[in-house]
């Protein structure tokens, strides 16, 4: 089929037309058609097509659109702007023809080509010798040209027309299309707000992914729609994320003018209307019409007459206020640390003391305190307490040992807590002897549980962050725990009871802290059993983090590194005090259940007594009426406290619009966020369930979604069908669910220890998703023949290889891979790999010198080596939180565990009873076709 | 008025009681879900009553046991079974850490609870009342 695409002239476009079996030819501006080739120049309509015609697509492409939908695509400014819920007309038609669109047919010359030329990189090995310049460094990125992804978008853009866009599903067959990890670092679908839903014209009034995600970027105007689709519709918020090198920080009202809607308390925002000639504004969430404050014209800096379209929260969708008296129960609270550290026998011999004082002492300058007001305070426990008094103004400190632990009280009134700024030389001297003080102690057992309510009962009434450093399962007093790890109960039915709180105190414990607003940090070092499971939910209620160190030791300089910068970068987080969160969204909608670190306060208020940064919640969202408005608005506010003192409101303002179409709530499905809602989703079911409960539970719903998209979206409706359709921006959701499926957290397997699984499921329910997705899907690179600039310095800093998917199909007995999924590097070290390769990286003479395990990677005197240490470094940096990887090496022929443990990140192979990907898709098919009888 | 007459006079009564319970833990969820109290001082008024709630009814249950009222008996043992696996497995308490998730449940079963009593109440009356008229005859 020779097209005549290429014989036309500009602004012309050829559609193959199956049931006249003739070319239609349709000038692009206008959407005129006509069935005569056109002459160049010639912009003359004849014999317009009639109507219900559908022209197939040219290039051997099965494509179909309806007369009206190709004018809405061709017609440029010339068709009418179509209007807002308008946009089913060309879905129906989709429907009909029901013939499925593959871009996979492109992807897959595209991954042929990759294949060879992965090969050719394979043929490379025996020129690599003799050869002056290595020469892995020169194989070429042509084969990364241009993804399928950006070959669809220029195909469809030349399509895109001005004003409002509406959506369009590209159905995608999942079986003909291998997944391209590139895919996962595109943006979400495009939210499409109808004209003039947003007063203002600035691009930051929406808000930036990295706040606000929506499973659906189209909001379905009932239940009933919702549930058809059998779509999730949840957001993932990140109030309170950190800000990028470079980045703007939040934009700061300083005014005082806060104007809020009288029901339902919703902070004006750019997609409110102004009415009665601006002396009054309707509430976008609810429609009641409020009264504008006098002050919101009026600049109080210059004190003149400002301009209200200039005003930061009509133009930002996230803001801050500073928030006036009323908004505060009590004055701001100093921020107030407190450090429970562990000096028991084991903890000591471990190093852990040593390394910890160490951090708190070098970055006790990062420490917020602007207004000299932070107080500081260590305890130190073993079986008993040792509190340090520290008076002002002196250097000197004085232990005090309180060996009662049933009935904890503090041997000292005053100059426990002290000011930081105050009590810095003492703290320094006293800092640099914790380590030798206890160095002999031979003391085993952990009185955590009264160390704990020590600390509370220090920083009572101000509220603050403890920061917990245990080496061991903690043995004496209140919160004693049973080892109970049984290793017969793994990979059965009972294995989810480990992963439950073993002992009340510490949910009541937490509960007692959400109310003094004091939040809990758990560093966990053990090399045996801790019950990180019981130990995370006082984090987990008091909005804090669990950070695990299994086995640390810091004579291994990666284990100390890892840990004291990590360590560090929470001590030095600029947190929030005394927060409280609270989503409002438009009529209709309501939010219905939570996910994360706090604890639920009232029906819609999550409290949190220290935010952390980079930590992502997600909420179901419930459609309890019809939407009847054409967009609908999401609001986060968080009131909180800065550690610097100032009371302060956040606000996120997010608009999506709704819509009443199938198609469009497909289309507008954002993958990421649907396996974030996941993998909360899951983990939150292996505690009330099973583990096999909560991973069957995650696969039906991959299932549902899509037999319902087959029943809806393709010809073959209820019948079975050779194809696995899927929307075009959920193509990479089946691997993803086979990834979460695969996670140390949820994964069916008998052998994962409950602390490891415990720390894995306190990560999949805390990690923002920029973190997440690679956690569940990790990068996988190829070292040895990547691009020459990849590991060079590039427009957005050093530039990454390209992504690999994740199959052991692409190690090469020769390479050198890189695999991390955010919290561990392995380099993956072949068997045939070159000496030359070996000396360039390891500085070692051959593969049979490599040792594997935890290294440091040193940079050497040559340039591949300092690409890939470059390359490292950059993956440790790139993404938000305070994640520092331990890197692996992995040697192809080394020690089991540790190849095992490194392959079993090749999510898309197959591993034990773990499906590979290709088998994952054939069940899917078989129960997708099974299935569609029911629906 | 005899043995069995007494008896019900009791049930009646601690029926009746148990009722007032569940009324009142309904009552307590919907101020909960209008934000007119917070979980953490819901579940520590809850608390106080669920085992002497629990309690109440074991013992009517085995009053009816050793007196011999097989029919009233096989009436509250699914409950009394059903509670007591639930203390069993530590499940009776409410807990303020996920009581927002679990409210839905709570106010099932509270519900049928008190669907439950409500019965038991009238069926202890007429048994009261069966008894009283056959120590008259
Ligand atoms: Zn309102």
């Amino acid at each position: 089929m020779a097209s005549p695409a290429e014989q036309l002239p500009p602004g012309w476009a050829a559609e193959w037309d199956a049931t006249h079996q003739r070319y239609l030819f349709i000038e692009t501006t206008t959407g005129h058609t006509q069935w005569e080739p056109p002459a160049a120049g010639s912009a003359e309509t004849e014999n317009a097509p009639p109507a219900g015609v559908t022209p197939a697509g040219g290039h051997g492409k099965r494509r179909q659109y309806a007369a009206g939908q190709t004018q809405a695509y061709y017609g440029g400014e010339a068709a009418p702007d179509p209007a807002y819920g308008q946009a089913s007309a060309g879905l129906g038609v989709q429907q009909q023809g029901g013939q499925l669109f593959t871009p996979g047919l492109a992807a897959e010359g595209q991954f042929a080509n990759q294949q060879q030329i992965a090969q050719q990189g394979g043929g490379t090995q025996g020129g690599y010798y003799g050869q002056g310049e290595p020469e892995y460094l020169n194989q070429q990125p042509q084969q990364y040209g241009q993804p399928p992804v950006d070959a669809l978008a220029n195909q469809f853009g030349q399509m895109g027309v001005g004003g409002q866009k509406q959506f369009s599903l590209y159905t995608t067959n999942l079986l003909t299309l291998p997944p391209d990890p590139r895919d996962l670092a595109q943006p979400p679908p495009e939210i499409r707000l109808p004209p003039n839903a947003c007063i203002s014209p600035s691009p930051t009034a929406n808000a930036d992914p990295s706040y606000f995600r929506s499973t659906l970027n189209a909001i379905p105007t009932t239940s009933s729609l919702l549930s058809k689709s059998k779509m999730p519709l949840a957001l993932v918020i990140t109030p309170y994320r950190s800000l990028n090198e470079g980045e703007e920080p939040v934009p700061l009202v300083t005014d005082t003018v806060i104007a809020r809607c009288r029901r339902c308390r919703s902070y004006i925002n750019p997609y409110v209307q102004f009415i009665d000639g601006g002396s009054r504004w309707r509430c976008c969430l609810c429609s009641m019409t409020n009264e504008v404050p006098q002050l919101f014209d009026w600049d109080q800096v210059r004190n003149q007459p400002g301009d209200r379209w200039q005003r930061l929260e009509m133009n930002h969708s996230c803001v801050e206020y500073v928030a006036p008296t009323e908004y505060m129960v009590r004055p701001p609270q100093p921020a107030v640390y407190i450090f429970l550290i562990d000096v028991s026998h084991a903890a000591v011999q471990s190093g852990m003391v040593a390394t910890a004082t160490r951090t708190i002492l070098e970055n006790l300058e990062r420490i917020p305190d602007e207004g000299e007001r932070t107080k500081i305070s260590i305890i130190c426990y073993d079986t008993s307490l040792y509190f340090f008094s520290m008076p002002p103004g002196s250097t000197d400190s004085s232990m005090l040992v309180v060996s009662d632990i049933d009935d904890v009280f503090l041997p000292k009134p005053t100059d426990l807590l002290v000011n930081l700024a105050e009590a810095r030389g003492a703290l320094e001297v006293l800092l640099g002897r914790i380590g030798e003080m206890f160095q002999e102690n031979t003391i085993i057992g952990s009185a955590l549980g009264p160390a704990l309510q020590a600390g509370f009962k220090l920083m009572t009434p101000i509220g603050g962050k403890i920061i917990v450093l245990s080496s061991s399962l903690p043995s004496h007093g209140a919160g004693a725990l049973k080892n109970r790890e049984d290793n017969k109960l793994l990979g059965t039915a009972k294995e989810s009871g480990l992963l439950q709180a073993a002992s009340p105190f510490y949910k009541t414990f937490a509960i007692e802290c959400s109310r003094t607003q004091v939040s809990v940090d758990m560093f966990l070092f053990s090399s045996a059993y801790q019950d990180v499971a019981t130990l995370a939910c006082l984090p987990h209620y008091t909005s804090g983090q669990t950070y695990y160190y299994p086995a640390f030791n810091a004579a291994r300089s990666e284990d100390a590194l890892k840990f004291a910068h990590e360590f560090g970068e929470v001590i030095a987080q600029p947190i929030m005090l005394e927060a409280v969160i609270r989503v409002r969204a438009s009529r209709g909608l309501r939010m219905a259940s939570f996910h994360g670190n706090f604890f639920v306060r009232s029906t819609d208020l999550l409290a949190m007594p220290a935010v952390p940064q980079d930590q992502s919640y997600a909420i179901e969202v419930q459609i309890e009426e019809a939407i009847t408005i054409p967009f609908v608005v999401f609001q986060t506010a968080v009131l909180h406290t800065t550690c610097y003192g100032e009371r302060r409101i956040r606000v996120i303002t997010a608009a999506l619009p709704t819509t009443s179409n199938l198609s469009e709530l497909y289309s507008s499905a954002d993958q990421i966020a649907i396996t974030t809602f996941f993998a909360n989703k899951a983990v939150e079911r292996s505690l009330t369930h099973k583990l096999e409960d909560s991973r069957d539970f995650i696969l039906q719903k991959l299932v549902d979604i899509i037999s319902a998209y087959k029943a809806s979206m393709t010809s073959s409706g209820a019948g079975a069908s050779a194809q696995l359709a899927i929307s075009e921006n959920m193509k990479m959701l089946p691997v993803l669910i086979l990834g979460l499926l695969k996670n140390v957290g949820i994964r069916q397997s008998a052998q994962i220890p409950p602390d490891i699984r415990a720390y894995s499921q306190a990560l999949l329910t805390t990690l923002p998703s920029q973190l997440l997705i690679p956690y569940i899907y990790p990068t996988f690179y190829s070292l040895h023949n990547m691009p020459p600039e990849a590991g060079t310095i590039g427009e957005h800093g050093v530039i990454l290889p390209p992504p690999l998917p994740l199959t052991s199909e692409r190690l090469e007995r020769h390479g050198l891979f890189l695999i991390e999924d955010g919290q561990t590097i392995f380099l993956w070290v072949g068997r045939d790999a070159v000496p030359q390769l070996i000396q360039d990286v390891f500085e070692l003479p051959s593969y049979d010198a490599l040792r594997g395990g935890k290294a440091t990677l040193n940079l050497l005197e040559n340039q591949f080596s300092q690409r890939i240490n470059a390359i490292v470094q950059k993956i440790r940096e790139m993404r938000r939180g305070v994640y520092y990887p331990h890197l692996y090496i992995v040697k192809e022929d080394g020690e089991p565990p540790l190849r095992l443990w490194a392959l079993s990140m090749l999510i898309q192979d197959r591993a034990d009873v773990l499906p590979s990907y290709q088998q994952f898709l054939s069940s899917l098919k078989d129960k997708v076709n099974g299935a569609s009888g029911g629906y | 008025m005899g043995g069995a007459g007494w008896l019900f006079l009791f049930a009646v009564l601690m029926a009746a009681g148990l009722l007032f319970c569940m009324v009142f833990f309904i009552i307590m969820f919907s101020d909960l879900e209008c934000d007119y109290i917070n979980p953490i001082d819901l579940c520590n008024k809850l608390n106080q009553f669920v085992l002497p709630e629990n309690i109440a009814h074991a013992f009517i249950t085995i009053l009816f046991l050793i007196s011999g009222q097989w029919g009233s008996f096989l009436l509250n043992l699914p409950l009394l079974a059903w509670n007591a696996n639930k203390i069993r497995n530590k499940a009776h308490m409410y807990d303020a850490t996920e009581i927002f998730r679990t409210l839905g449940g709570h106010k099932k079963e509270t519900f049928f609870k008190l669907g439950f009593y409500l019965i038991s109440f009238f069926f202890y009356l007429y048994k009261m009342i069966v008894a009283l008229i056959a120590e008259s005859e």
